[in-house]
C-alpha cells in the first residue's frame, strides 16, 4: 500500500463519452485487418516488391511479416497496459515523453488522413475500372466515385462504433473471400510449379532486403485496432492479440498471393516484375478472364473498408490531441447519442473527401495520384511506427517492469525501421513528394513552437489515456 | 463471457494457476498500489513470469492498473470471488457515530473488521480520512490499523514489509510489537504523526460481547500534537460511544 494509491483516482475517465468496452474481438480484429487493406495490397505489393526482389520476392515478405510482428509485439506492450483512442500518438507518450509524442500525433494525423485519401481514390479508381469492363466508361466516374464513397464513409463513421465496425466487418470479410478465391483458381489452373521451370536468376541478398520496403508498406494500418482500445469490451487482451493477429493474417494473405504470382509468372522469361497488372494479366493469360472483374470487386471493398476504418482511427487521434489540450477543445467533444467525436469528425472529413475529389477532378491521372497519395501516408507510418517501437523500452521501465525481450526487439527493430524510413524516403523522393513532405514537417514545427509557446503546461502532460477510475476498484468507490 | 478452453490440465499449467492466485492474494494483502517489482520480490517468483500474470489478470478485469500504471488493485470483478458482504452500519449505528461529530471538533471514522480488513463504512465528510485509513488493509500505521493489528495472533501473518509513511512511522519490527501490545493492553490505539505528518488518531475497539470479536473501530482524527495529548476527555466520549454501537454492530 502506498500513501495516497488510490488519491490519483478520478471519478470518470480523461476519455469519457465515448462508447467505453463496447466492441467484442471481431468486431476490433475487422477494423485493424480492414485499415491494412490486404485484398487491395494483395494485388499490387507483390509486383513492386518483385522490381527488386524477382524471385525473392516471398522472402521480402517474410521479412516483412517478421519486422510487422516484432512492431506488434512492441505496441502490445503498452497495449496490455493501457487502452487508449488516440493509436500510437497516446503510447508513444507514456514512454517517450511529449516532443516525440507530438511528432508521433502529426506522423499519424498524416499517415491516417492520407491513408484515407489514398484508400478513396483507389476504392473510385477500382469503381471506374469496373465499369470500364461492363462498358460504362465515361471521364467523370472517377471523381462521382470519390463523392459518393465520401459520403459512405461519412454515414458509417458517424454511426455508432458497434455499427461502422460491423460494417467494415462485412465489407472486409467479403472483400477477402473474393481475393482468396481468385488466387486459389489463379494456382489451382496455373500450369507449372516453379521447381518444375529453369530457376530464375537469384536477386540476391539486397534484392531481397530492397524488396522488404514495399512489402512492409502493404502491413501499415495493422495497428489501427489501438484507437479502439477504449470502446474494445476486454482491451488489455483483445487489442494486443489483434494487432498481431492481423500481421499474422495480413502476412500469410501476402504469402499465398505472392507465390501464386510469382509461380505464374515463372515460366515467362523476366518473371513477375515486367508485369504492370500481374494479377489480370495471368487471369487473361490462364483462360480465366472473369476473374479480373471478381479482382476489381474485392479491391474497390477493401479500400472502401479501409477507408472508413483508417478514418475511425484518424478521428480518435485527433479526439485524443483535443482532450490532451494540444487541438482546440471543441474536437474533443462526443455525441451525447452516439458516443462518437463527433466534432473532430465535421473537421476531419470534408479534409480527407475534398483533397482526393480535387486532385482527381484537376485531371491528375487516377494511379499515380493513389502511388502518391500512399508513399506519404507510408512516411507518416512509418514515423509513427519507429517511435513506438523506441518507446516501449522506456515505457516498461518507467513503470518498473523492464525486461530482457523487449529490449532485446528494440535494439534490433530501431535500426531496421530507421534504415526502411530512409531509404523510403529516398525512393520516394521526386515530384510533388518532396514540397508536400516539406510542408507537413514545417506544420509540424511550427504547431510545436506556438504549443511551447502558448501552451507549455498541456503539452507537457500529453497522453491521455483510459485511465482506471474509482468505480473500477474494488472497495475505492463508497 | 469467456470461453473457456476445453483442454484438461497439463505440465506447468497448475503451477501457474497456484502462481496467478498467489499474486491476486498479493494484491489484497499488501493493499493497493502495489508494484510488480515488488509481489515478484514477495511471491518469489521470477519478474517476467509476475509481470506476465498481472498482465492475464489485468486482462481478465480481476485487477486494474492504478493511473501511474505501476500500481495494482482489485478490481470490479474480483467481486465476484467473494460472497457480497453488506458492511453498511444500521441506521441506529450511524445516528450514534453523529452524535459523536456533534461533541467534538475533530474528524470522526467508523470502521469495519468483518472482511479482516479495515474497511470504512462511514466517514465523516467534514474532515475526511487521510488516504491511508480509507484503504483496504493499511499497514499498522494508521490506528484503525493498529486495532486490527493488536487483535491478530501474530501480526506478523498480517503485514509484511514495514515501508515508512513519514519520518515517524515505525519501521523496526521488534519497536512496532511492543507498541502492538501497549495497544492491545490499553485497548486503545494512537498514532501521531505516523501516516500524515500534521494528522493523528485514537480509536478504541468495537468487541462481540460474547465472542469477544473485533467488529469495528472508532476513531477520532485530528492535529498530530493534539492527539498526543492525554485527551481523557476525549477518549472517555470515543469509549462510551464505542460501547453504545456494541448492541448495533455486534
Amino acid at each position: 500500500m502506498r500513501h495516497g494509491a488510490l488519491a490519483g483516482l478520478r471519478h470518470r475517465s480523461p476519455v469519457h463519452g465515448l462508447d467505453r468496452r463496447h466492441l467484442g474481438p471481431l468486431e476490433v480484429l475487422a477494423q485493424s485487418v480492414s485499415s491494412a487493406a490486404p485484398a487491395a495490397a494483395m494485388a499490387v505489393a507483390p509486383v513492386i516488391a518483385a522490381t527488386t526482389a524477382g524471385s525473392g520476392t516471398v522472402w521480402s515478405f517474410v521479412v516483412a511479416m517478421a519486422v510487422a510482428l516484432l512492431i506488434g509485439s512492441c505496441i502490445g506492450r503498452f497495449t496490455s497496459r493501457m487502452a487508449v483512442a488516440g493509436s500510437l500518438y497516446s503510447l508513444t507518450a507514456r514512454g517517450l515523453g511529449p516532443a516525440a509524442a507530438f511528432t508521433s500525433g502529426v506522423a499519424l494525423l498524416v499517415g491516417y488522413g492520407v491513408l484515407v485519401m489514398g484508400a478513396l481514390t483507389g476504392a473510385a479508381l477500382y469503381v471506374d475500372a469496373l465499369l470500364g469492363r461492363v462498358g460504362l466508361s465515361l471521364p467523370g466516374v472517377p471523381v462521382a466515385a470519390a463523392v459518393v464513397l465520401g459520403v459512405l464513409m461519412t454515414a458509417g463513421v458517424l454511426a455508432r462504433v458497434r455499427l461502422s465496425a460491423r460494417v467494415v466487418l462485412l465489407v472486409e470479410t467479403i472483400s477477402i473471400s473474393l481475393m482468396v478465391v481468385v488466387f486459389v483458381v489463379l494456382l489451382s489452373v496455373t500450369p507449372a510449379l516453379p521447381a518444375a521451370v529453369p530457376a530464375a536468376p537469384s536477386p540476391g541478398l539486397g534484392g531481397i532486403a530492397a524488396g522488404v520496403l514495399p512489402a512492409l508498406s502493404a502491413f501499415i494500418g495493422f495497428e489501427a485496432a489501438t484507437a479502439l482500445g477504449v470502446e474494445a469490451r476486454r482491451p488489455f487482451r483483445t487489442i494486443p492479440r489483434v494487432v498481431m493477429w492481423t500481421a499474422g493474417v495480413a502476412g500469410v494473405l501476402y504469402l499465398f498471393a505472392t507465390f501464386t504470382q510469382v509461380a505464374g509468372f515463372a515460366g515467362t522469361s523476366a518473371g513477375l516484375a515486367a508485369v504492370a497488372e500481374p494479377v489480370p494479366a495471368l487471369a487473361v493469360a490462364l483462360g480465366q478472364p472473369w476473374l479480373a472483374t471478381v479482382l476489381d470487386v474485392g479491391i474497390a471493398m477493401s479500400f472502401a473498408a479501409c477507408a472508413l476504418a483508417t478514418l475511425n482511427a484518424l478521428v480518435r487521434v485527433v479526439f485524443s490531441m483535443a482532450r490532451d489540450g494540444i487541438a482546440p477543445a471543441a474536437l474533443g467533444a462526443t455525441h451525447p447519442r452516439r458516443h462518437v467525436p463527433h466534432v473532430a469528425i465535421a473537421v476531419v472529413v470534408p479534409v480527407v473527401v475534398l483533397v482526393p475529389v480535387g486532385l482527381l477532378a484537376a485531371g491528375g491521372p487516377a494511379p499515380r495520384v493513389l502511388a502518391d497519395l500512399l508513399t506519404i501516408s507510408t512516411v507518416g507510418y512509418l514515423v509513427a511506427y519507429l517511435l513506438v517501437c523506441l518507446a516501449a523500452p522506456f515505457f516498461l521501465r518507467r513503470i518498473g517492469e523492464l525486461t530482457a525481450v523487449p529490449v532485446v526487439i528494440t535494439a534490433v527493430l530501431v535500426p531496421v525501421l530507421l534504415v526502411v524510413l530512409v531509404a523510403y524516403v529516398v525512393s520516394a523522393w521526386g515530384g510533388l513528394i518532396p514540397a508536400v513532405v516539406g510542408i507537413l514537417v514545417l506544420a509540424g514545427v511550427a504547431w510545436l513552437a506556438w504549443l511551447r509557446w502558448k501552451r507549455p503546461d498541456r503539452l507537457a502532460a500529453i497522453g491521455v489515456y483510459d485511465e482506471t477510475v474509482t468505480a473500477d476498484v474494488l472497495g475505492a468507490g463508497s | 463471457m469467456t470461453s473457456l478452453d476445453p483442454l484438461p490440465l497439463s505440465g506447468r499449467q497448475p503451477r501457474a494457476v497456484r502462481s496467478a492466485l498467489a499474486v491476486l492474494e498479493e494484491v489484497v494483502a499488501a493493499g493497493p498500489g502495489v508494484t510488480a517489482k515488488e509481489i515478484s520480490a514477495a511471491l518469489k517468483l521470477p519478474q517476467a513470469t509476475t509481470y506476465r500474470l498481472l498482465n492475464l489478470l489485468v486482462g481478465e478485469e480481476y485487477l486494474v492498473r492504478l493511473p501511474d500504471l505501476r500500481g495494482f488493485a482489485l478490481g470490479r470483478r474480483a467481486a465476484r470471488l467473494a460472497l457480497p458482504v453488506d458492511l453498511r452500519p444500521p441506521a441506529a449505528a450511524r445516528a450514534v457515530v453523529e452524535h459523536l461529530r456533534g461533541l467534538v471538533r475533530w474528524g470522526v471514522h467508523l470502521a469495519s473488521y468483518r472482511t479482516g480488513q479495515v474497511t470504512l463504512v462511514d466517514r465523516d465528510q467534514d474532515h475526511p480520512p487521510s488516504d491511508d485509513v480509507v484503504l483496504a488493509r493499511p499497514p499498522p500505521a494508521s490506528a484503525l490499523g493498529l486495532l486490527l493489528h493488536a487483535d491478530q495472533p501474530d501480526w506478523r501473518a498480517v503485514t509484511r514489509d514495514l515501508r515508512p509513511l513519514t519520518e515517524l512511522s515505525v519501521t523496526d519490527p521488534s519497536e512496532l510489537d511492543a507498541r502492538i501490545k501497549v495497544v492491545a493492553a490499553d485497548d486503545l490505539a494512537r498514532q501521531c504523526g505516523q501516516v500524515r505528518a500534521d494528522r493523528g488518531c485514537l480509536a478504541v475497539p468495537v468487541r462481540d460481547p460474547a465472542s469477544g470479536t473485533l467488529v469495528a473501530g472508532l476513531a477520532l482524527c485530528g492535529p498530530a500534537h493534539r492527539v498526543a495529548e492525554p485527551n481523557d476527555e476525549l477518549i472517555r466520549l470515543l469509549r462510551e460511544h464505542a460501547e453504545r454501537l456494541v448492541p448495533l454492530l455486534a
